[in-house]
């Protein structure tokens, strides 16, 4: 649009030039006629004894007749717009007197002369230096204005960001504690309804870790240097599994697991990182008794499931920070985020399938 | 008899050798102050183009009028308005044509 509009000055710049330049040039051109058509008088009147053309070292010119037939021409450029009185064609300029006496039978006088070009250089010259001057101006000016549009987002996002930084300090202890007494506690001597109630706790505070653990990754972590390490993968799925599992059965969710024994070079707590989150966002968007798939093999890991699915429109925005289709399940919307924030560092690749209602597929190549 | 008959066939062919514009036009003009050549000037003036030319020219010899005359109207006042052609159209266009060729401009600027 900016382009457009700046083609568009352009142009219009580039007629007033060559139209004041023309002006300029008409003036002298007037007078070369007027000149012109006194020696054209006057050979009119001798021309029983005087046979030559006037010429004149300032310009060429020719003579027509009123049938636009010529009678005598020195023109280099023999093409004349006879409904015009003043016009550039190639490098000349032509300008056209129409006698009022049409002496030696001459209605049109065309006067040639060069058009040296110096007012292009100028017009080049400004288009330039003002063009130049107006996309700074124009960038500065967009520039403000995205910066006034996108300041209510930022300061938001500043502000979550401050929430998060200083919530997450106060998560720590009080979860540590939930987990480790969960852990110690005897189901065994437990009454079912109490085993089901401490499951459920158990449930919420995984999840809550879970969170936990990406929000301290992405504010204190992700700075840190990764430390690379080969992994078992097969063995860390069935952990990180194992780990979600009451959270699955929380949910009559099977877990399908078909995994070939392949290592990986990686940070484990990314690799962690990413997995929970792909598992855990496998589980919390499925449906009630729905199924996961994980496939692994060498350079590829797949995570399936049959849950809600997401809008094929919307899968390329899933990956932005804070951005949540779905507010069913709690959540900040930084997951995805910073597994493809992982991801990426790795180089690795990620391709997202899904159909709402039927699930969605997760693919990571490497 | 015979030398008188060869005298006069010899000056009829002359004659139609000379043409319609030597034999119609040129001999009237010469006793006039202003020449032929200075007329198609004056022509050439006020009426640019071969068409525009020659159709003026033909105009004003089947109707000549004082109203339609290039010439001035001194020389008009000492020597009037020519009388109406008697000649054909294909002998005024003959006329008119040998008139154009002798005076044009065209091609003859150097």
């Amino acid at each position: 649009m900016v382009s457009l509009l700046f083609g568009l000055i352009g142009v219009l710049y580039y007629q007033s030039a060559q139209k004041l330049m023309l002006s300029d040039r008409r003036a002298d051109l007037t007078k070369y006629a007027y000149i012109q058509t006194k020696r054209l008088k006057l050979l009119h009147h001798f021309f029983d004894e005087k046979r030559t053309y006037p010429r004149d070292p300032r310009f060429v010119s020719a003579i027509y007749d009123i049938e636009l037939v010529p009678i005598f021409s020195l023109l280099e450029q023999p093409q004349i717009a006879f409904d015009k009185e003043i016009y550039i064609i190639g490098d000349k300029i032509h300008f056209i007197k129409t006698l009022d006496t049409y002496y030696l039978g001459a209605k049109y006088l065309i006067l040639e002369v060069e058009n040296s070009g110096a007012w292009l250089e100028n017009f080049w010259r400004d288009v330039i230096l003002y063009g130049l001057v107006a996309f700074v101006l124009f960038m500065l000016l967009g520039l403000y204005l995205a910066k006034l549009f996108v300041k209510p987002m930022r300061n938001s996002m500043v502000l979550l960001d401050r929430f998060i930084k200083d919530t997450t300090h106060e998560l720590n202890t009080p979860l540590t504690a939930i987990l480790a007494n969960i852990e110690m506690m005897d189901q065994e001597i437990m009454a079912e309804k109490n085993r089901k109630k401490l499951t459920r706790i158990t449930v919420a505070a995984k999840m809550v870790s879970v969170l936990y653990r990406d929000l301290t990754y992405l504010i204190l972590e992700q700075e840190k240097e990764s430390i690379e390490e080969t992994i078992a993968l097969k063995a860390l799925i069935e952990e990180r599994v194992e780990y979600f599992d009451i959270l699955a059965r929380s949910k009559q969710i099977t877990i399908e697991l078909k995994l070939a024994k392949v290592s990986l070079v990686m940070d484990r707590q990314k690799c962690i990182r990413v997995l929970d989150n792909l598992l855990s966002n496998a589980i919390k968007y499925n449906h009630q008794g729905g199924r996961i798939v994980i496939v692994l093999r060498e350079g590829y890991l797949s995570i399936e499931d049959t849950g809600v699915g997401i809008a094929h429109k919307q899968i390329p925005l899933m990956f932005d920070r804070y951005m949540r289709f779905n507010q069913s399940e709690g959540g900040f919307g930084i997951g995805l985020s910073i597994v493809k924030k992982i991801i990426d560092e790795k180089g690795l690749d990620i391709h997202v399938t899904s159909k709402e209602g039927r699930g969605t597929k997760m693919v990571i190549v490497w | 008899m015979v030398k008188v008959w060869i005298v006069v066939v010899g000056l009829t062919l002359v004659g139609v050798a000379e043409g319609v514009y030597e034999r119609n036009c040129v001999p009237c003009h010469q006793a006039l102050p202003s020449t032929l050549q200075q007329m198609f000037k004056r022509y050439l003036l006020v009426y640019s183009g071969e068409k525009n030319l020659k159709a003026s020219i033909k105009h004003y010899l089947q109707y000549p009028d004082r109203s339609i005359s290039v010439m001035s109207d001194l020389f008009i006042q000492r020597y009037g308005i020519k009388s109406k052609s008697w000649l054909s159209d294909a002998e005024l266009d003959e006329a008119i044509e040998v008139y154009w060729d002798q005076f044009k401009v065209f091609g003859r600027l150097q």
